[in-house]
């Protein structure tokens, strides 16, 4: 028997032996399985996300017109006030405070980049600017959990569908904004739910298809669309963006050590000189 | 040393087109309809999320002492994407800069273009440069 005999005959004993255990494992849903060559095998057959996507910037404006949000009522006041504060050059920032977009604005009015990564029974999305920009979506066949702890990015389940990402989304934080723009937006105020069909229609040219359900602001399920555009040049790949350092400025302090410290801010920006 | 006076240019109503495109703060202090070009020398050019900002000392009123212009960017991440780095520009370089400026009149505004007066080289804000796949 040559080597490469034995290693496949070694290989096939391994998987025997680790199967009903991972089966067991899987059923109590209690452990994340070590991935097995299988695993990996599938995910070469997934469509080829990689590479840079960058945001379709003009679209997402334009779809506040053609795609209208049926806010409610009373929020639709609110709204009205904001749009109108920032036509009169008084915005109203909703994201100064550098805590993130969350869901799912940061799929809405993102200015940034992301990219996808896809491991064993994870789809995870990385991005750029208020710190930790990242979305974790399981595609290991997981339930949501019966009551996931609040987060800005929520609990994301997904699966495939032939060549498009199906994800589900619970579990976001009330406080989190529901918004078209960086002074238009109302915070979800709880029980949201975001479903998304993510899939290519052109080579390089993706579309979230989203339905946002958000019944303490909405009167309706809101379906829109967010196109985002495929870079492989390295000038785009994705920095670290730490939205708080910009409050800070590179300075020594009386021992020569590389220190941080506070630039006076008003309203999100550096304080201007007075006329 | 020949110091630049400040120059200012008020260019009439743009298009909304030329509207930035920046994230974090909505930049509608910023009056897009008009541009102001300043002439000044670079104090410090700070590239951090979720804004990189320039601030140029300006030739002012009193000429011993310069006024300080506050001008705003996009992030590291989208500047590095338009051909920017962290020291494209540095403290000293002559420079002349395209800006929309403060509806309050503060010494602030929105960058939209800055040359280099020493090698003539221009970096330029515009996001919806990207706004198509495959770039080089």
């Amino acid at each position: 028997m040559n080597l490469r005999k034995r290693a496949v005959l070694l290989a096939a004993a391994v998987l025997c032996l680790a199967a009903p255990l991972r089966a067991e494992e899987k059923a109590a849903g209690t452990v994340n399985p070590p991935p097995r060559p299988a695993d990996w095998a599938a995910i070469a057959k997934l469509p080829d996300w990689s590479g840079v996507w960058t945001p379709f910037i003009s679209d997402q404006d334009k779809r506040i017109k053609t795609d209208p949000v049926p806010w409610q009522p009373k929020v639709a006041e609110q709204i009205a006030t904001m749009v109108a504060e920032e036509k009169a050059g008084r915005p109203k920032g909703l994201f100064i405070d550098c805590l993130p977009e969350g869901m799912p604005t940061w799929m809405l009015i993102t200015h940034n980049a992301f990219e996808f990564l896809f491991t064993p029974g994870r789809v995870t999305l990385l991005g750029e600017m208020d710190g930790n920009r990242l979305r974790r979506i399981y595609t290991d066949g997981r339930s949501h959990p019966a009551d996931p702890d609040p987060t800005f990015h929520g609990h994301s389940i997904g699966h495939w569908e032939g060549d498009t990402l199906v994800v589900d989304t619970v579990g976001v934080l009330p406080q989190a904004y529901l918004a078209i723009s960086e002074a238009v937006g109302i915070p979800n105020n709880g029980d949201l739910h975001v479903i998304e069909r993510i899939h290519l229609t052109e080579p390089d040219v993706l579309h979230d298809d989203l339905e946002i359900i958000a019944p303490h602001v909405l009167t309706a399920p809101w379906k829109t669309t967010r196109i985002y555009f495929r870079q492989r040049a390295r000038k785009y790949d994705i920095v670290e963006g730490v939205c708080l350092q910009g409050f800070f400025a590179e300075r020594k302090d009386n021992q020569g050590n590389a220190v941080f410290v506070p630039i006076p801010h008003a309203d999100g920006n550096p304080v201007p000189q007075a006329k | 040393m020949k110091r630049f006076p400040a120059r200012l240019v008020v260019l009439g109503a743009l298009s909304a087109l030329t509207l930035p495109a920046l994230a974090h703060h909505s930049f509608a202090m910023f009056d897009f309809t008009k541009t102001v070009t300043i002439t000044g020398t670079v104090k410090e050019f700070q590239w951090t999320n979720p804004h990189v900002v320039l601030w140029v000392n300006v030739e002012g009123k009193d000429p011993k002492t310069p006024d300080v212009w506050t001008l705003e960017m996009t992030s590291p991440g989208n500047l590095t994407r338009t051909g920017w780095n962290r020291k494209a520009l540095n403290p000293g370089d002559k420079v002349v800069v395209e800006l929309n400026p403060l509806r309050n009149g503060n010494l602030g505004g929105a960058l939209v273009k800055v040359t280099l007066t020493a090698t003539g080289q221009v970096f330029s804000t515009n996001l919806r440069d990207m706004e198509k796949p495959g770039l080089k």
